[in-house]
């Protein structure tokens, strides 16, 4: 640590080359989901529907870029041998601040977050960033890197949330003003199973509602990601 | 950086500075933060009977000052030990029912909110259980029969998004609950049923359960059956009231 | 009997893996070799079955409102059950560090991100929620591990032998890996709703 701290005298821009592939890059090439295999549980639970989804990533983004910050501000001062208490308890104080905060400004939206805390203090992408990234990096940075980490992060479960959705509820964004109905038996839908002449036959899945799903959607993005992208392909 | 004291000391600053940090805050905002929960938590009673809210107004559409209101002109609080007998000097409002649910069984009270719009008379008990996470609570409002169900309201504290948490999310699951009936003909406690794989047609002590959400559904089941369990007592001397008063009303 | 089938619950019926789908993040990826699916498997048993009682004797007796300090303090589950989570997994990086320097190469940032496992957290809150007693939670928590270490050992085996069979290039490694998981859930589906008890008697 001590070492990269010397050699860094030289100026460095506010923002080149480096702090942009810090943030693009986990959204495609190092995406925590498909290649760092990070945060996967609650890529599976959240993503059901898209509006828990879109949460979850936004809540994630922020508290990934806030905790790496916070981090790297005092990484030369962690002991080694206590590091992860340390870093856990800097994320919990970040997510009790958030708490605290929403408690008092706007009860409705603490009630409807509250039950993501868990969620997000389990997330391996939070403490795994702290661990690969932010220990070792000046702060700015360290927040750039956060930031794509959760943008990538929240990339793959709107993503996956949208089919999941659609072809296990026949809904879009339910939750929200902007719901969609899309294919469902009553007149409420946009195609009525019960009346439509082609889509009476459709039922909606539900394996698509449970988290096996989510594997499969995700096995199959990450096919058509390596595909495309051959540097990514496992060769062992 | 290594030496155990250097370690002790950054421990110590660090849980001190982060313990000092959220106590104050939690101090400063604590106040507000009470009367927000106390008003989100009447917001939860009223939505048990949103079907006979003033005006057909929705929860949601009710100002703060219109809740209070409510609750202090149009509700009666009563709180019952475990016999179903009254106890003077609470207020079903403080009673907290997950401290209650930690209590030895026969020293547990109860809260019961009678809400009257006009004609109608509604009451609403509170059930409380465990979900796949954490707890899971609701309240139960029955019509003036005491067993057609008027309306519910869930919430929970850490069901997943989209799964179990579609309790309280997905208006159209405590929608089921209406008009079903707690009590079968012969007048036996049944409770209602959170089915998987969907209610069986016409039965009117089932509803259907969240697909994915196995645990949950479960959970709402027992809650429901131990949760309305607690007011029988209750239930029974008010009916046999409610008989004496319409005898009564015959003799005049 | 009780303690008994609350461990052939939570290792094979609901199995925290391939049920609960939690601690997915080092099952798929430290699964490449049957060898540190065995290290982390143990080490995920060795945490699990500790942190659960301790769990236990933390939300009986400090944070509810009957235990010693006689107020409820339960806001403060998340961070202290992860407190003691944390440092029983740092406990377990400097054990591993010191006598198999290579296991420790080979799982990597895994080892410590065993913290964050939500199949730990999750099961110390399944505990809380389920309202289990002391001895019922050792044998929760020996049951889980022994569930998720079977499911790694068992998942990283196909995946040895995966490597002999013509996959897509595109689809090796992870993305197998990912649909491989999905089959292996549906078919623990079939064992769920099983009661252990029903069957004993």
């Amino acid at each position: 640590m001590a070492e990269t701290t010397v050699q860094e005298v030289k100026k460095e821009p506010f923002f080149g080359k480096k702090e942009r592939a810090l943030l693009l890059d986990p959204i495609n090439d190092n995406n925590p989901i498909t290649v760092q295999v990070l945060g996967i549980c609650s890529a599976l639970a959240v993503t059901s529907m898209v509006f828990p989804s879109l949460v979850m990533a936004v809540a994630v983004t922020l508290v990934t870029a806030l905790s790496n910050l916070t981090t790297s501000l005092v990484r030369n001062m962690i002991p080694k041998q206590v590091r992860m208490i340390v870093q856990l308890v800097i994320i919990a104080a970040l997510v009790t601040v958030v708490e605290l905060s929403l408690k008092y400004l706007n009860y409705p939206v603490y009630k409807q977050l509250s039950v993501y805390i868990g969620l997000i203090i389990t997330n391996c992408i939070v403490m795994g960033r702290l661990e690969a990234f932010a220990m070792a990096n000046k702060p700015w940075r360290s927040f750039l890197d956060g930031l794509g980490n959760g943008l990538g992060y929240g990339a793959i479960l709107l993503m996956v949330a949208f089919f999941r959705e659609i072809f296990g509820k026949g809904s879009l964004l339910a939750g929200t003003p902007l719901e969609i109905k899309i294919i469902g038996p009553t007149a409420e839908f946009l195609i009525n199973t019960k009346e439509s002449m082609l889509f009476g036959w459709y039922v909606n899945n539900n394996l698509m509602v449970l988290p096996t799903a989510a594997m499969f959607i995700i096995g199959i993005f990450i096919w058509i990601q390596r595909g495309s992208n051959k540097k990514l392909i496992d060769v062992s | 950086m290594d030496s155990p004291r250097y370690i002790l000391t950054f421990v110590f600053t660090l849980t001190a500075l982060v313990a000092l940090l959220l106590t104050g805050m939690r101090q400063v905002t604590m106040e507000k933060a009470n009367l927000n929960e106390q008003i989100f938590n009447k917001r939860a009673i009223l939505s048990a009977v949103e079907t006979h809210l003033p005006g057909g107004k929705k929860v949601k559409e009710l100002s703060d000052e219109e809740v209070l209101n409510i609750f202090n002109t149009q509700m009666q609080q009563i709180v019952i030990d475990t016999k179903g007998q009254p106890i003077e000097g609470v207020m079903a409002e403080n009673i907290d029912m997950a401290k209650e649910r930690k209590k030895p069984e026969a020293e547990r009270e109860f809260p019961i909110f009678v809400y009257t719009e006009g004609e109608t008379t509604c009451y609403i008990f509170a059930v409380r259980g465990n979900g796949l996470w954490d707890e899971i609570w609701g309240n139960v409002a029955l019509e003036s029969d005491l067993n057609t169900i008027a309306g519910v309201a869930f919430d929970h504290k850490g069901e997943t998004p989209g799964l179990g948490a579609e309790i309280k999310d997905n208006p159209a699951f405590p929608r089921q609950f209406i008009g079903k009936q707690i009590f079968d003909d012969q007048g036996q406690y049944v409770s209602i049923k959170v089915k998987k794989g969907g209610a069986e047609k016409g039965n009117t002590h089932q509803v259907d359960a969240i697909t994915g959400a196995t645990i949950t559904s479960d959970g709402v089941t027992k809650m429901f059956e131990l949760g309305l369990k607690n007011y029988l007592p209750y239930m029974e001397q008010l009916k046999a009231q409610q008989k004496n008063d319409a005898q009564g009303m015959l003799i005049q | 009997m009780e303690v008994l089938n609350i461990f052939i619950k939570s290792a094979f019926i609901e199995n925290l893996v391939l049920a609960y789908f939690l601690g997915m993040c080092s099952y798929l990826a430290v699964s490449k070799t049957v060898k540190t699916a065995v290290g982390l498997g143990l080490a995920v048993i060795f945490v699990l079955g500790i942190t659960m009682p301790i769990n236990w004797l933390i939300s009986e007796y400090l944070l509810s409102e009957t235990g010693l300090l006689g107020i409820d303090l339960t806001f403060l589950r998340f961070i202290l059950f992860i407190a003691v989570i944390a440092s029983m997994v740092q406990l377990v990086e400097m054990v591993v560090e010191k006598y198999s320097p290579a296991l420790y190469n080979s799982l990597g940032i895994f080892l410590p991100l065993i913290t964050v496992n939500c199949a730990i957290l999750g099961g110390s809150l399944f505990m809380v929620s389920r309202e289990y007693n002391f001895a019922e939670s050792i044998s929760f928590g020996l049951g889980g591990g022994f569930g998720w270490f079977l499911a790694i050992v068992a998942f990283a085996a196909i995946r040895e032998k995966m490597r002999y069979s013509n996959v897509p290039p595109a689809l090796r490694g992870l993305g197998i890996a990912f649909i491989l998981t999905g089959l292996m859930g549906i078919a623990f589906m079939s064992l769920m709703g099983i009661d252990p008890m029903a069957l004993s008697k």
